[in-house]
C-alpha cells in the first residue's frame, strides 16, 4: 500500500485575493442564485468530472454574510494577491527544504461544483521539491501550493445547493507528499507533523474545518483513489486502513468475475413489481402495491460477490449502492442480501426464475415513484459493476464519520488549469526569501526540546501540548506566573474532556484570558486543581463569568466550609464505622468527605484534615470497647 | 584562449514558438521540465513561463549559465490545434426544419472562446459552428444564423462601425430575420445601442444588443444566460426597437430589457452594470416569464429603412471645477456641435459664458445634459442656467449625455442649421425624451 497525503491548512491574515476578513459566521444577508456551465475548451477532452456535474444540472444559492464583498460574488475582479498569506507560504516552502519559484503564476482550476462563485479555484504553485523527516523515514514534498477555500456548503434543496460565501476566499496552504506513506498509522504522524509545523508560524486559523487532509491511496494492482476532506486527524489511519481493505476486496472481486468468464451484456431493465407477490409486506411490495416502480438489473457472474468477503466490511454491493446515491435515491437490493425487505425465499426464487439467472448471477433492485429515476439509477449502477470487471476505478471519495468512505465523483481530469490573468505574477525577489529566512519560527522538535528543559516536563506531556495547538498558551500562561505542572494539566487534560462533555460551536473557545482567570481561582484557593474541570464545562456550556461557573459547577463555597468542622462531623457521625474498621475506615471517610468538598478543596488538604480528626476522635473516645 | 561561445540560453528561449517542450537546468542541477507558454505582459525581465506536468505554471528566471534542452516533441493528447472538434462537426442549419429564425451578429468582445490547457492560453471563438456549439441552448426556439460582423473590443468601436453594424442590421431583417441580436462588449454598448436606435427607421422585429461582464471562458460567465434571454427576445418580442438586455439583480434568474437610448453601464464590474435611467425597464424576464412593463414601440409594417447619414464633428465635455474656458473652447473649436453634461440641473460656471456665446454665434450647436445621469435639465430655475439660455445653449431634458452625443452626431448628419439641429435633439425619435418622470412609489 503506498498512501500520500493533501494538508489543507487555513491562514489567519485576511482573504487571499481581497480585503475581506476570513470570518464564518451565521450571519447571512441575502442571497444570489446562479447556474455554472461546464465551458467550451472542453470541446474534445471533457473533463469528466466538470461533466459529471453539469450534468446534475443544478442551480446554485449562494448566501451573502458582512465579510463576503463583491469579488466573492464574482462580481469585481480579484485583487492582488495577499502579500501576508505568500509570506507564510514561502515560510512553509524554507521550512520544508524546498525551492521557492522565481515567478508566482496564479491559475484558474475549473471548478463545477458550485463551490467557487467564477465557477474556479484560484491556485499558485509557491514551493517545489521539499522534503520532510518524520519517525527517521524521509517523506518528499514535492509541492507547496497557496489557494483559496471553497465557499462553505450549508446544505442541498430540490432547487439546488446552497453555499455560504464566508469561508470562499479564506487562504489555504497546500502542502501534498509523495506517496512515500506505508502504513496507516504513518498516516497521522506525518499529517500531525506537518500540522505543527504550520502552526509554528503563528498565522494559522484554528478550530474545527480549519485544516483538511486529502489522502492518495492506492494498493499494488488496483488505482490511485483520493479520499478528499478529512476533518478529524484521528480517523485519518482509520480511512486509509479502510481503503487498503476496499482496494484488495475489488481487487478479489475482479479476480473472481474474470474466473467466472463475466459479462455485462447491453440491456435493458427490467420491471419486477408484477413478480412480486401480492399478499406479502415489507419494502419491495408496498412500494409495488404504492404504484412505484420496481426495476432489476441482471448482474451476470457476480454472485456472492456483492456482500463482504468473510471477515471483512468493504464490499462491492455498498459501492454500487453508493452511484445509486447520485441519481438520487437512497439505495439499492441487491441479490446477496435477500430473502428479505418483503421476499421470502419462494419469492427470491420465483424472481430468480423470472430474470432468467444461473446459480452465479446476480441482481440488483431499486424502487422509486419515478421510473426514470429507477432507470437513471440502474444505469449508473451498470457502470459501476462494468467497472468492477477490470478491478479498482480512479474516483474521489467523501469521508464519513464512522470511518469509512463513499464514492463522491470521478477523479478529475488533468488538463483543466490555465492562468488567471486578472492576477499579475509575483516575483520572488531573493531579499523577501532571506528576510522571511533570518525569523523562520522555531521548529516543533526544537520547541518541544525547549519545553521540557525549561519547564521541567515530560516528553509525552510536551507532545500532548504540542498536539493540541497549544504550546503558545502554555507559554503565554506560565509566564503569567502560574506553575507549569498546573497549566499543562489545565490543557492536556482539562481542556479535552471539556470540550467532549460540552462541545460548543467554534466561537465558545475558551480564550487565554479565560484560562488565566479559572487558574488564578485555583491560585486564590477558590478551587482545588480538581475543580478546573466542572468549571470549564459550564464557561463551555455559557456561564457569563468564571464565578458564575464555579456557582453554576455547584463548587460556591458555603457556610460550613471549615474543613476541620466539617471534618470532625463526618468522623463523628461515623463513629461506629471507625469502632468497626479502625484505620481502614479512613478510605471510605475520605470518600464521602471528597464527594461534598471535590473542587472545593485540594485532595491533600482534605486527607490531612481527616487524619487529623480522626486522631482526635481516637484520642477523646479512649480505648475501644 | 576561450571555446566556442556558449548561446545564451533566454535568447534560444525566446525565439523558440510557443508549445515546446523544454528542459531547464540551473548550475546548481535545479531542472524544470514543461511546456513553453506565453508569459504575462507584466513577468519580469529573463522570465520564461513553463507549464509542468502537474498542469502549474511557473515562472522562471533563466540565467546564462542554465542548460537548455528542447525535447522531442509528444503525441497530441487531444487538445491540441487538429481542427476537427465536436463543434466543426455541428451544421449551420441544426435541422430545426421550420421557426422563425434569428440573425446574432457577432462584433467581437469575445462571446465565445476555447481554452487550450496545454498552453493556458484563451482564443476566442468567431466561427459560425464554434459559436452555436459553444451555446448550444440558443437555437432551442428556433434557427439562429451568425454574422460575424467585426472582431472589436468595444473601447475600439467607433462612429464608422455603427454605419456598418445598421447595414447588417438592416440586411438581416430585409433577409427574413424575425430578430437580431448584436453580441458587443459592455463597455460603449450604450453608445451602439442608441446609434441603432436612431439610424434605423421602422424596424419590423427587436434588435437586441447584448453583452457579458464575465469572459465566457468562466463557467460563471453571464454571457450564457445573457445571450439565450436576447435570443429569445428577439424571436419573441413583438417590440420594433432596439434594446439592451442584460442581468437585473446579482443572480442568473432576473434580466432586464432596457431601451437602447435610456441605458447606461454604471457600474465597472457587476453583472448587473446595466441601468435604465429616467424609466424603469420595458421589461424584465423573471425565472423565464417575460413581463412588460413600459410602453414598447410596436414592430413596424416596414420596411426597414437605414439611414446612412450621421456626422462626426461632434464631442461631448464633461464639465468640472478646475476646467478653464481656454481649455474647453480649444476643444470646441473644430466641432459643429457639442454635448455638454453639465452639474445639476445643467450647469457650467459663469466663465464659460463667453466662449459658449462665441461658439454659438458661429453655428455651433451647444447642447446641456446633466452629469448626474438622471432627472432632467431645467434652465429656469438658477440664474447660471438662464443665461445659458439666453446664450442659445439647448436644454436637452433628460437625454443621458452618451445619448445626446449620439444623437448630436445623428442630427449633425442630416442638417447644417442649427435651428433644425435643436429641433431634432429635442423631438422625441426612438423614446429616448420623455415629458414625465415618476417614482415607483417604493421606498
Amino acid at each position: 500500500m503506498k498512501a500520500g497525503l493533501e494538508v489543507h491548512q487555513q491562514l489567519a491574515t485576511g482573504k487571499l485575493f481581497c480585503a475581506c476578513p476570513a470570518d464564518l459566521t451565521e450571519e447571512v444577508r441575502g442571497s444570489v442564485v446562479r447556474r455554472l456551465r461546464a465551458t467550451g475548451g472542453e470541446n474534445r477532452a471533457v473533463d469528466p468530472a466538470a461533466a459529471f456535474q453539469a450534468a446534475r444540472d443544478l442551480l446554485f444559492r449562494y448566501e451573502i454574510v458582512p465579510s463576503s464583498c463583491l469579488v466573492e460574488l464574482d462580481e469585481e475582479p480579484p485583487h492582488a494577491l495577499s502579500e501576508a498569506a505568500l509570506d507564510v507560504a514561502l515560510t512553509m516552502t524554507l521550512l520544508l527544504h524546498a525551492r521557492p519559484l522565481d515567478e508566482i503564476v496564479v491559475m484558474r482550476k475549473i471548478v463545477v461544483d458550485g463551490s467557487n462563485t467564477a465557477g474556479f479555484q484560484r491556485t499558485a504553485l509557491v514551493g517545489v521539491d521539499g522534503w520532510l523527516e518524520v519517525g527517521g523515514k524521509r517523506h518528499a514534498i514535492p509541492t507547496i501550493c497557496l489557494e483559496e477555500d471553497a465557499a462553505r456548503k450549508i446544505g442541498e434543496s430540490p432547487e439546488g445547493i446552497v453555499y455560504r460565501l464566508d469561508r470562499l476566499g479564506i487562504p489555504l496552504v497546500e502542502i501534498a507528499t509523495g506517496p512515500d506513506i506505508t502504513a496507516p498509522a504513518e498516516a497521522r504522524e506525518v499529517a500531525e507533523e506537518i500540522g505543527m509545523l504550520l502552526r509554528a508560524t503563528g498565522r494559522v486559523r484554528r478550530g474545527v474545518g480549519t485544516i483538511r487532509e486529502d489522502v492518495n491511496v492506492s494498493i499494488e494492482g488496483g488505482t490511485r483513489v483520493e479520499i478528499k476532506g478529512v476533518q478529524e486527524l484521528r480517523l485519518l489511519p482509520r480511512f486509509v486502513e479502510a481503503e487498503d481493505e476496499r482496494q484488495h476486496m475489488l481487487l478479489r472481486a475482479r479476480d473472481r468475475l474474470t474466473e467466472r468468464g463475466a459479462r455485462l451484456p447491453p440491456e435493458t431493465t427490467v420491471d419486477v413489481a408484477p413478480m412480486l407477490p401480492k399478499g406479502a409486506t415489507g419494502l419491495l411490495p408496498d412500494a409495488a402495491r404504492k404504484g412505484h416502480a420496481v426495476r432489476a438489473l441482471r448482474l451476470p457472474g457476480f454472485g456472492g460477490l456483492l456482500r463482504a468477503p468473510e471477515g471483512g466490511s468493504e464490499r462491492l454491493g455498498r459501492e454500487l449502492a453508493d452511484h445509486a446515491r447520485a441519481a438520487g435515491l437512497r439505495g439499492l437490493i441487491h441479490s446477496d442480501e435477500l430473502p428479505g425487505y418483503g421476499l421470502d425465499p419462494d419469492a427470491v426464487e420465483r424472481l430468480r426464475r423470472e430474470l432468467g439467472l444461473a446459480p452465479d448471477d446476480a441482481f440488483v433492485l431499486v424502487t422509486a415513484p419515478d421510473a426514470r429515476v429507477a432507470e437513471k439509477a440502474l444505469a449508473l449502477v451498470r457502470d459501476r459493476a462494468l467497472q468492477a470487471l477490470e478491478g479498482v476505478p480512479g474516483e474521489t471519495r467523501d469521508p464519513l464519520p464512522d470511518g469509512r468512505t463513499r464514492y463522491s465523483r470521478p477523479l478529475p481530469g488533468r488538463d483543466r488549469m490555465y492562468p488567471e490573468t486578472d492576477v499579475p505574477p509575483i516575483r520572488i525577489a531573493p531579499g523577501r526569501l532571506a528576510a522571511l529566512a533570518k525569523h523562520l519560527p522555531e521548529r516543533p522538535e526544537a520547541a518541544r526540546a525547549r519545553l521540557a528543559t525549561e519547564y521541567a516536563l515530560g516528553p509525552e506531556v510536551v507532545r500532548q501540548i504540542q498536539r493540541g495547538g497549544a504550546m503558545e498558551t502554555f507559554e503565554t500562561l506560565v509566564h503569567r506566573g502560574f506553575p507549569a505542572p498546573l497549566v499543562a494539566r489545565l490543557l492536556t487534560q482539562d481542556v479535552p474532556i471539556a470540550e467532549t462533555e460540552a462541545p460548543a460551536p467554534p466561537a465558545a473557545e475558551i480564550p487565554d484570558d479565560g484560562l488565566a482567570a479559572l487558574l488564578n481561582l485555583v491560585a486564590d484557593g477558590t478551587i482545588a486543581k480538581e475543580g478546573m474541570l466542572p468549571v470549564l464545562v459550564e464557561l463551555r456550556k455559557g456561564a457569563r463569568s468564571p464565578l458564575e461557573a464555579v456557582e453554576k459547577a455547584g463548587l460556591a463555597t458555603g457556610p460550613s466550609d471549615d474543613l476541620a468542622t466539617l471534618a470532625a462531623r463526618v468522623v463523628d457521625a461515623n463513629a461506629p464505622l471507625i469502632a468497626e474498621r479502625g484505620d481502614a475506615a479512613f478510605s471510605p471517610l475520605m470518600g464521602d468527605l471528597m464527594k461534598e468538598l471535590r473542587g472545593r478543596r485540594d485532595g491533600q488538604e482534605v486527607a490531612s484534615a481527616l487524619r487529623a480528626a480522626l486522631a482526635r476522635h481516637k484520642a477523646t473516645a479512649g480505648t475501644s470497647p | 584562449m576561450s571555446g566556442p561561445a556558449v548561446p545564451d540560453p533566454w535568447e534560444t528561449l525566446r525565439k523558440l514558438p510557443q508549445g515546446r517542450r523544454i528542459e531547464l537546468t540551473s548550475a546548481d542541477g535545479r531542472t524544470w521540465r514543461g511546456t513553453t507558454v506565453p508569459s504575462h505582459e507584466l513577468s519580469g525581465p529573463r522570465m520564461v513561463q513553463i507549464k509542468l506536468e502537474n498542469g502549474y505554471n511557473v515562472g522562471v528566471r533563466v540565467e546564462p549559465t542554465d542548460t537548455l534542452a528542447v525535447l522531442p516533441e509528444e503525441p497530441s493528447n487531444g487538445n491540441g490545434a487538429d481542427g476537427g472538434t465536436a463543434a466543426s462537426a455541428a451544421p449551420e442549419a441544426t435541422g430545426l426544419a421550420t421557426g422563425p429564425w434569428v440573425a446574432l451578429l457577432s462584433t467581437g468582445g469575445t462571446i465565445a472562446s476555447r481554452v487550450d490547457y496545454r498552453t493556458g492560453g484563451v482564443r476566442p471563438v468567431n466561427d459560425k459552428a464554434g459559436i452555436l456549439a459553444f451555446y448550444p441552448d440558443l437555437e432551442r426556439g428556433g434557427p439562429v444564423r451568425v454574422v460575424p460582423v467585426f472582431d472589436r473590443l468595444s473601447e475600439d468601436i467607433s462612429p464608422e462601425d455603427w454605419l456598418v453594424l445598421a447595414e447588417h442590421v438592416v440586411k438581416a431583417f430585409a433577409e427574413g430575420a424575425r430578430g437580431v441580436v448584436v453580441a458587443h462588449g459592455t463597455d460603449t454598448l450604450a453608445f451602439t445601442a442608441a446609434a441603432l436606435s436612431f439610424l434605423i427607421e421602422d424596424l419590423p422585429g427587436p434588435v437586441v444588443v447584448v453583452g457579458a461582464q464575465r469572459s465566457p471562458d468562466r463557467p460563471s460567465s453571464d454571457g450564457f444566460t445573457n445571450l439565450t434571454t436576447a435570443v429569445r427576445i428577439a424571436r419573441e418580442a413583438e417590440i420594433g426597437e432596439v434594446v439592451v438586455v442584460m442581468h437585473d439583480g446579482l443572480s442568473d434568474d432576473r434580466f432586464a430589457v432596457h431601451r437602447g437610448t435610456r441605458v447606461r453601464k454604471m457600474h465597472s464590474s457587476r453583472r448587473d452594470a446595466f441601468e435604465s435611467r429616467n424609466v424603469v425597464p420595458l421589461g424584465f424576464v423573471d425565472r423565464d416569464q417575460l413581463v412588460w412593463k413600459g410602453a414598447v414601440r410596436p414592430p413596424s409594417k416596414g420596411p426597414v429603412r437605414f439611414d446612412g447619414r450621421l456626422g462626426r464633428e461632434g464631442g461631448l465635455l464633461w464639465f468640472y471645477p478646475g476646467l478653464t474656458p481656454t481649455q474647453a473652447d480649444a476643444f470646441v473649436t473644430p466641432l459643429r456641435g457639442v454635448v455638454l453634461a453639465g452639474t445639476g440641473l445643467g450647469h457650467v460656471s459663469s466663465v464659460h459664458l463667453p466662449w459658449i456665446r462665441s461658439a454659438i454665434q458661429r453655428g455651433v450647436v451647444v447642447v446641456m445634459t446633466t452629469q448626474c445621469l438622471a432627472g432632467a435639465v431645467d434652465p429656469y430655475v438658477y440664474a447660471t442656467g438662464r443665461e445659458l439660455l439666453r446664450a442659445g445653449v439647448v436644454y436637452a431634458e433628460d437625454l443621458l449625455p452618451e445619448t445626446a452625443y449620439v444623437k448630436l452626431l445623428w442630427a449633425l448628419g442630416r442638417s447644417s442649421d442649427p435651428e433644425e439641429i435643436a429641433h431634432l435633439l429635442l423631438t422625441d425619435r426612438a423614446g429616448e425624451l420623455s415629458e414625465r418622470r415618476v417614482t415607483s412609489g417604493e421606498p
